[in-house]
């Protein structure tokens, strides 16, 4: 009897361990799964990062108030028109761009001067935004490759360097 | 041989006032000195405290983050720094002043400088700039510092 309730008090205590661990945070590194995110465009449509699986995902973390990511995305629009193909088969990019906004005018007027076609999401919590949290964020521009099934591939890439990776992951 | 010893001493002066010019270049690129920069802590602990005379906290940044702070917006926008004067307009000089972007680092960031310079200009005694090296979510909310 004794053994039992000894038995029972040891497997409890593994099993809160065990929770405890699960509800750890993940480390954000390429091998691994990238963590869901559903947030809303501009629109008020919510969209997650796995309805674009299948697809080579570029997760660019950004914001209106930040100019050094606000002067990347003509650049990020000259990768996409390359090798953003979905008519055709083989690899196709997308991309995923979550804002640190918090203020949906500034957010939707950057958008809108940039003239940025690809999937626009947010929560406008600014750096309060658990997707911050989540993705461990240390500063913005930050980005991150996923793989067709939604496994990090690459850790911000950015100028030359993201654009060589992109050429050999979907080719010319 | 006089010439050149002359000559040499000019360069020599020369040289002087421009490692001279470059230092004072250095120390007034900013328009805060690091005495009037605000360790996060000591705000957070002031927040904490009950009872305690507390800083007027002003965000501006992007969203005020800091409870208790008022949203005078990004400092970079004349909008909001005319929002900024009408706030100060009615504050008793002497009070601490503490104000806050956290958007990114200093080097990178569009308003804490035009905002400073107000607070300054408006002659408050104890103005201070909360220091954020990186930003508010590394500085403050990861440090479980009081958000609201």
């Amino acid at each position: 009897m004794r053994n039992i309730k000894l038995f029972i008090g040891l497997a409890g205590l593994l099993f809160l361990l065990n929770q405890e661990r699960s509800l750890a945070q993940k480390p954000i590194e390429v091998g691994g799964l990238a963590p869901e995110i559903e947030l809303s465009t501009p629109g008020g449509k919510m969209v997650s990062l796995s309805s674009l699986r299948g697809n080579l995902v570029l997760i660019d973390f950004w914001a209106s108030w930040c100019a050094p990511c606000v002067q990347e995305q003509p650049e990020l629009k000259k990768l996409y028109a390359k090798y953003h193909r979905p008519s055709q088969t083989g690899v196709n990019l997308d991309i995923y761009a979550v804002s640190l906004d918090s203020k949906k005018d500034a957010w939707e007027r950057a958008i809108k001067k940039l003239d940025l076609p690809w999937t626009q999401v947010s929560d406008l919590k600014f750096w309060t935004s658990p997707v911050a949290k989540t993705y461990q964020l240390e500063g913005i521009p930050f980005n991150l490759l996923v793989d067709q099934k939604g496994y990090i591939i690459a850790l911000n890439l950015h100028g030359e360097q993201l654009d060589q990776f992109l050429s050999k992951r979907v080719g010319k | 041989m006089v010439l050149r010893k002359t000559s040499s001493i000019i360069l020599g002066f020369l040289f002087m006032a421009l490692s001279w010019m470059t230092t004072l270049a250095q120390t007034t690129a900013e328009p805060w000195t690091d005495s009037e920069l605000k360790p996060t802590k000591e705000l957070a602990d002031q927040i904490n405290a009950s009872g305690k005379k507390k800083p007027l906290i002003i965000n501006v940044g992007p969203q005020a983050v800091i409870p208790g702070s008022l949203d005078a917006g990004p400092g970079s926008e004349k909008d909001n720094i005319k929002k900024l004067e009408k706030i100060l307009s009615a504050q008793d000089k002497n009070r601490e002043v503490v104000i806050y972007c956290g958007c990114c680092p200093f080097a990178k960031c569009p308003n804490v400088r035009p905002a400073f310079k107000v607070v300054k200009e408006q002659g408050f005694t104890q103005a201070r700039l909360l220091n954020i090296p990186k930003n508010i979510k590394t500085d403050w909310i990861d440090k479980n510092y009081p958000v609201q």
